[in-house]
């Protein structure tokens, strides 16, 4: 009799729990309605929403890559671009974002638009470790001004290392969560420094090199990453997609201290010569510290002197 | 996993319905497992740790009972083996370092190499809980369990290993004995504590902490007024911390049939400093102390000046219960000393025919002075040195009469705003929760004015909660 009773009771409970649960959509409907409309608010530099937000598009050229590539995307340094190349170009690089990201900035980028080319811009780092890969995509932080899309949802979700950042888009936690609701993302990076020039700190230019290339380096883990491009770049050249394969503007005092970056660049030219595709390295090219707005970033003097002297000639012809 | 992880919300939620649906025979078993795979996520070696402290309890309070008289050396020799044991443990695990590092200063010189142990989560709260079982029995207010896995499940329950409510023995296990049918009041009770404890963790005290670390991450270049505000703000965030951890292991402990001890009480609601402490903070651990150390020092039954000592010994301990450092020393001794003038001014009061004002003006008055006297202490509990410290009192006090304006200045940043008004509304909550249960008085609602207020607490939860997995202040203890 008690057994029954507990049932009884026991489902009485589950069933008031779930008519709260439905109830509840509503309100988390409302929240999430919310959040989008902020996203569309304020949103101005996330990629997914750059993607999202315009219109069915021809390109000419999408660039891709990490922090050195998205600095070449800061400001108007784009339409700048563009106006010297005369060509339709989006830059879709993202900061820490290794060829995992880049390849689901793109295929996102594909399921709205098209291009004739792809510029990437290496960062030899970006192939040494998960944290700016898999990690990376792990990092809600990413997705945050990404407008609702289920398609990007289901790509996340079809990948069992992103399965959990899929959840977290499709149902909009980390958006309705987002502390910076109310402000723009664009990066300080890109609002204040860019413009600034860097004077040199050992220190700094230390933390930064250690940060990066933590030693020594997993070989294992390079190779991995290395295939992963090599797969990257068939498939955007089975697509009938041109590449460009860039290495951008380093200090030489940083160059100097990258470690492995010869043999870096050894493998590099090995995969890109299996695939036909040249490589245009640009390290030593309008490298003069005072135009960089951080260790080995261009600044916004260096972006427009690495246009008009290296990528505008290139992706003109 | 930590309260305030979905992980963990998933969790509770499989292992309530599997609770009920055992039978009551097996459920021990469920416990016990779920309590040990909890605690080994954090790290395995912590297990061996509970093992050991589990075993000595265990075999301890046998060796205590089969002692039949009461008044044996024997039976308090097995006592005192049991008990240095499990605080050995907690001394080698928390305190090694702190006394390595201290001699090393005294001599001036590395004479004893560091042991760099990680401090176990939750030791200093099961090892009490095991010292306070050993005693009891020792005491004769209970018999030692047989029952190897229910004793375990003692020490190692889930909801209150990590940091508390420090359980005695004999209500915990009497109501592991007890059968328990699905009962939905308890169970709604359960989750109202959950989600209370939680928007006191994740929406008030994790927004704090930022605010409070800022300043006192290096208090020589923080500015006067906000170190004050980061004290101001620490005094929540630290009462938010761990009593949202509280209320979260009570509910999720109520839902799996055992009710634990009330660890708070609305303390910044305390007259006195005395109320603070014996009614209203942590009151697992004041009950403990009292019980276990203060008692049989002698109590408040000695002279006057020994029952003084007897609460600064106390006190002085209790802070180095807290963590192996002098900060937690000075913040112990300074209660104690509160503690002392309090008994001395409330026996001037008596003296003088004067009662304990109950009217609303002396008490709101009582209140205020309380709640800026453990203000001060708080300083000394979240510096990390004490030079950081009295940097931070120093400062304070030098800015003096420019304070006010400073601080009314720093009220139009919009973050200070929000917490500000998160705290107000906290306040409101616990001054009406005094007079009445707040959960009774919702209780009393109809469903949709209860759901209303449910829907807008997990509102809260969602678009201001910290989901950053910050770990609970208390655990660290």
């Amino acid at each position: 009799m008690a057994a029954i009773r507990n049932i009884t009771e026991g489902r009485h409970f589950l069933t008031r729990a779930l008519v709260f649960a439905a109830i509840g959509v509503l309100p988390y409907g409302a929240l999430y309605a919310w959040s989008e409309r902020l996203v569309w608010r304020h949103a101005q530099t996330n990629k997914f929403f750059l993607v999202k937000s315009a219109p069915p598009t021809q390109y000419d050229y999408v660039i891709l890559g990490a922090s050195h590539a998205a600095a070449l995307g800061y400001q108007d340094m784009t339409p700048r671009l563009e106006a010297l190349t005369q060509k339709k170009i989006v830059n879709l690089a993202l900061v820490g974002g290794g060829v995992r990201v880049s390849r689901l900035i793109f295929e996102y980028f594909l399921t709205r638009h098209r291009t004739e080319g792809v510029v990437y811009v290496i960062d030899s780092f970006a192939f040494y470790a998960r944290t700016w890969n898999e990690d990376r995509l792990q990092d809600t932080r990413l997705f945050l001004r990404a407008p609702f899309d289920l398609s990007l949802a289901r790509e996340l979700l079809s990948d069992p290392s992103t399965r959990s950042v899929g959840v977290d888009v499709l149902t909009g936690f980390s958006k309705i969560n987002n502390k910076d609701r109310f402000a723009s993302d664009v990066s300080p990076e890109e609002s204040t420094r860019f413009n600034r020039s860097y004077r040199p700190v050992q220190q700094i230019d230390d933390q930064r090199l250690t940060y990066l290339y933590a030693q020594p380096i997993d070989q294992a883990v390079f190779a991995r990453y290395m295939a992963e491009f090599e797969d990257f770049l068939r498939d955007v050249q089975s697509r009938g997609i041109r590449v460009l394969v860039v290495k951008p503007p380093i200090p030489e005092r940083i160059v100097r201290w990258i470690p492995g970056e010869q043999e870096f660049d050894g493998r590099l030219k090995e995969l890109l010569a299996r695939l036909d595709i040249p490589l245009h390295d640009f390290t030593h090219a309008g490298n003069d510290e005072k135009l960089f707005y951080d260790t080995d970033h261009l600044n916004k003097d260096g972006v427009v002197n690495f246009f008009q002297a290296a990528l505008a000639p290139l992706l003109a012809q | 996993m930590l309260f305030n992880s979905f992980s963990f919300l998933g969790f509770l939620a499989v292992l309530v319905i599997a609770f009920y649906a055992s039978p009551h025979r097996s459920r021990w078993m469920l416990l016990l497992a779920a309590s040990f795979l909890n605690y080994a996520l954090f790290r395995v070696e912590y297990v061996l740790l509970l093992l050991a402290v589990t075993l000595v309890g265990y075999i301890g309070a046998l060796a205590i009972g089969r002692v039949d008289e009461a008044r044996s050396t024997t039976r308090r020799r097995r006592l005192m083996f049991s008990v240095v044991l499990v605080l050995g443990l907690l001394f080698v695990n928390k305190y090694a370092d702190f006394t390595i590092d201290s001699v090393n200063a005294i001599l001036g010189r590395t004479a004893l190499p560091r042991l760099d142990l990680a401090v176990a989560a939750g030791l200093s709260f099961y090892a009490f809980s095991c010292v306070s079982y050993l005693v009891n029995v020792f005491r004769g207010r209970l018999e030692a369990v047989g029952h190897f896995g229910k004793f375990a499940l003692y020490i190692a329950f889930f909801p209150k290993l990590l940091a508390g409510p420090i359980e005695r023995a004999r209500p915990f296990l009497s109501q592991l004995e007890s059968p328990l049918r699905f009962d939905a009041p308890r169970v709604t009770g359960g989750l109202q504590l959950v989600l209370w404890g939680l928007f006191k963790k994740v929406v008030i005290a994790d927004r704090l902490a930022p605010l409070v670390d800022a300043a006192y991450r290096s208090p020589a270049f923080a500015s006067p007024a906000d170190l004050l505000l980061a004290t101001y703000f620490f005094a929540f965030q630290l009462y938010c911390d761990f009593s949202g951890y509280s209320d979260i292991a009570i509910g999720t402990s109520r839902m799996l049939g055992v009710d634990l001890l009330e660890n708070f009480r609305r303390p910044y609601l305390s007259t006195s400093v005395r109320e603070f402490w014996s009614e209203r903070w942590h009151i697992s651990l004041s009950a403990w102390f009292r019980d276990y150390l203060y008692i049989p020092l002698g109590g408040s039954r000695v002279s006057v000046w020994r029952a003084h000592l007897n609460v600064l010994i106390v006190f002085l301990v209790s802070g180095l219960w807290h963590g192996a450092n002098w900060t937690f020393v000075v913040w112990g001794g300074l209660n104690g000393l509160y503690q002392v003038g309090g008994g001395a001014l409330s026996r001037l009061r008596g003296g003088m025919g004067r009662r304990p004002h109950k009217a609303r003006p002396g008490r709101l008055v009582g209140i205020l002075v309380t709640f800026h006297l453990v203000l001060v202490t708080w300083v000394f509990f979240r510096a990390s040195s004490l030079g950081d410290a009295i940097t931070v009192i120093s400062r304070v006090g030098a800015a003096g009469g420019s304070l006010p304006r400073l601080l009314v200045a720093r009220l139009y940043d919009p973050a200070v705003q929000l917490v500000v008004a998160l705290i107000c509304i906290l306040l409101i909550v616990e001054a009406f929760d005094d007079l009445q249960s707040m959960w009774a008085r919702l209780d009393a609602r109809p469903i949709y004015v209860r759901w209303a207020a449910y829907y807008a607490l997990l509102a809260m939860l969602l678009v201001l909660g910290n989901w950053n997995l910050t770990q609970f202040v208390y655990m660290q203890f």
